[in-house]
């Protein structure tokens, strides 16, 4: 049993999310003894060190061998098994492609692929690392459940909710170590369902993975500038939580924020979800536009692409006076 | 409590050990100073002296004695 304490939500943020989803894991097989964890070569960055000490037989470690990893979870999903397979977000999610289209998406076997320092985390190690398209090329296929966590928190939780769901899981962690804290204590997790952290008047800002903390920052700087934003945590990409987002149809201007391109991630998702509206105010999709940047670290990255909550913000308060200047 | 003793509890409480083994503790010298453990120390000690370790000091936190040299640049006296 996980203890939501003030104190162990601090030594999560601390980790970061692929460290929070090292301790989730760790607590899963005393009710679950179909969990197993695969990793291909990242077990102490997955946070499993202590998995591995605690659960040797529970545990395999693949190597540099991530297509091989999602073949080896999928034999023992047949088996019955509820496998967690982890690896940067990049080489579980594009190079191993085929075998989650198969696997996961195909087979629709309970895999639950974790992918590690999705968007910008580790955009020091250059682009190859940098990891911008996944939700894009995970969301087509059929099947698979997307889950970006807000924070260690709330990787926690999703690690939990995912364990106990009977279909294939795509978790995306995004952020780095001393990730900030948005879910202060334990809350209600429900795959699938947004959670409002802020009510606004004027606009409404949905967000995902490490952009909600951002989000928040940036609906306190437009409210002193006399916009009234509330903001959505979009934890579950696919399946969106429609309900949510026609809800905020009556709201002037949506935004989605996103460490991903802005092509085919959570933007293209509640954009599709809008297209069905008749009454809808305007969308503004912020993430990723252009070319790879440069290997950088992860604060610059973030900034260089307008994704830290002051560009949010002046982007978002821009956008609002060119539709509503008043 | 001094610091000493403040220093000491912290290091005996966040890894459930007596006074001796904690004096002559290293990083991984027992289970519970792991990669999370660490963290668990580096927040309790951040919370005991009311501080906020750079990140150098976080990775150079190697042992009881070095903890201590870390922690004199924050003027923590011993």
């Amino acid at each position: 049993m996980i203890d939501f304490s003030v104190k162990n939500i601090r030594i999560w943020s601390c980790l970061g999310s692929c460290g929070a989803f090292g301790q989730a894991v760790l607590s899963l097989p005393e009710s679950d003894d179909s969990v197993i964890v695969i990793t291909a070569d990242l077990c102490s960055f997955s946070g499993l060190e202590r998995f591995k000490n605690k659960y040797p037989d529970l545990f395999y470690n693949v190597g540099i061998a991530e297509q091989n990893m999602v073949g080896i979870a999928a034999g023992f999903a047949k088996e019955g098994f509820n496998p967690f397979i982890s690896t940067y977000a990049s080489f579980g999610s594009m190079r191993s492609a085929e075998q989650v289209k198969i696997c996961m998406g195909y087979m629709n076997l309970p895999i639950k692929l974790v992918g590690l320092t999705s968007g910008f985390s580790v955009g020091i190690l250059g682009a190859t690392h940098m990891c911008l398209e996944d939700i894009s090329l995970i969301r087509a296929m059929p099947n698979i459940v997307i889950i970006s966590p807000a924070d260690s928190t709330a990787t926690i939780k999703a690690t939990i909710a995912a364990a106990q769901l009977k279909s294939p899981v795509y978790l995306r962690l995004t952020g780095g170590m001393n990730c900030p804290v948005v879910y202060k204590e334990d809350f209600s997790f429900e795959i699938g369902k947004a959670i409002q952290l802020k009510s606004g008047s004027d606009i409404a800002i949905i967000a995902t993975g490490s952009m909600v903390y951002h989000a928040l920052k940036a609906a306190d700087i437009l409210e002193e500038q006399g916009i009234s934003a509330c903001v959505i945590d979009m934890h579950t990409i696919k399946p969106l939580d429609l309900d949510v987002i026609k809800k905020v149809c009556s709201l002037r201007l949506i935004v989605t924020v996103e460490e991903h391109s802005c092509i085919g991630g959570l933007g293209s998702a509640v954009s599709e979800a809008l297209s069905m509206q008749i009454n809808r105010p305007p969308l503004l999709i912020m993430g990723v536009n252009g070319s790879y940047p440069h290997a950088g670290d992860y604060e610059y990255l973030l900034k260089n692409a307008g994704l830290n909550f002051i560009c949010i913000a002046e982007r978002i308060l821009k956008t609002f006076k060119e539709f509503f200047d008043e | 409590m001094n610091n000493e003793e403040k220093y000491l509890h912290v290091f005996m409480s966040t890894f459930d050990i007596d006074e001796i083994t904690a004096k002559s503790l290293e990083f991984q010298g027992i289970p519970a100073w792991d990669s999370v453990g660490h963290m668990g120390l580096v927040t309790a000690l951040e919370d005991s002296f009311n501080i906020m370790l750079e990140p150098d000091d976080i990775v150079e936190l190697s042992s009881f004695s070095k903890g201590k040299e870390i922690l004199s640049k924050y003027n923590i006296v011993f």
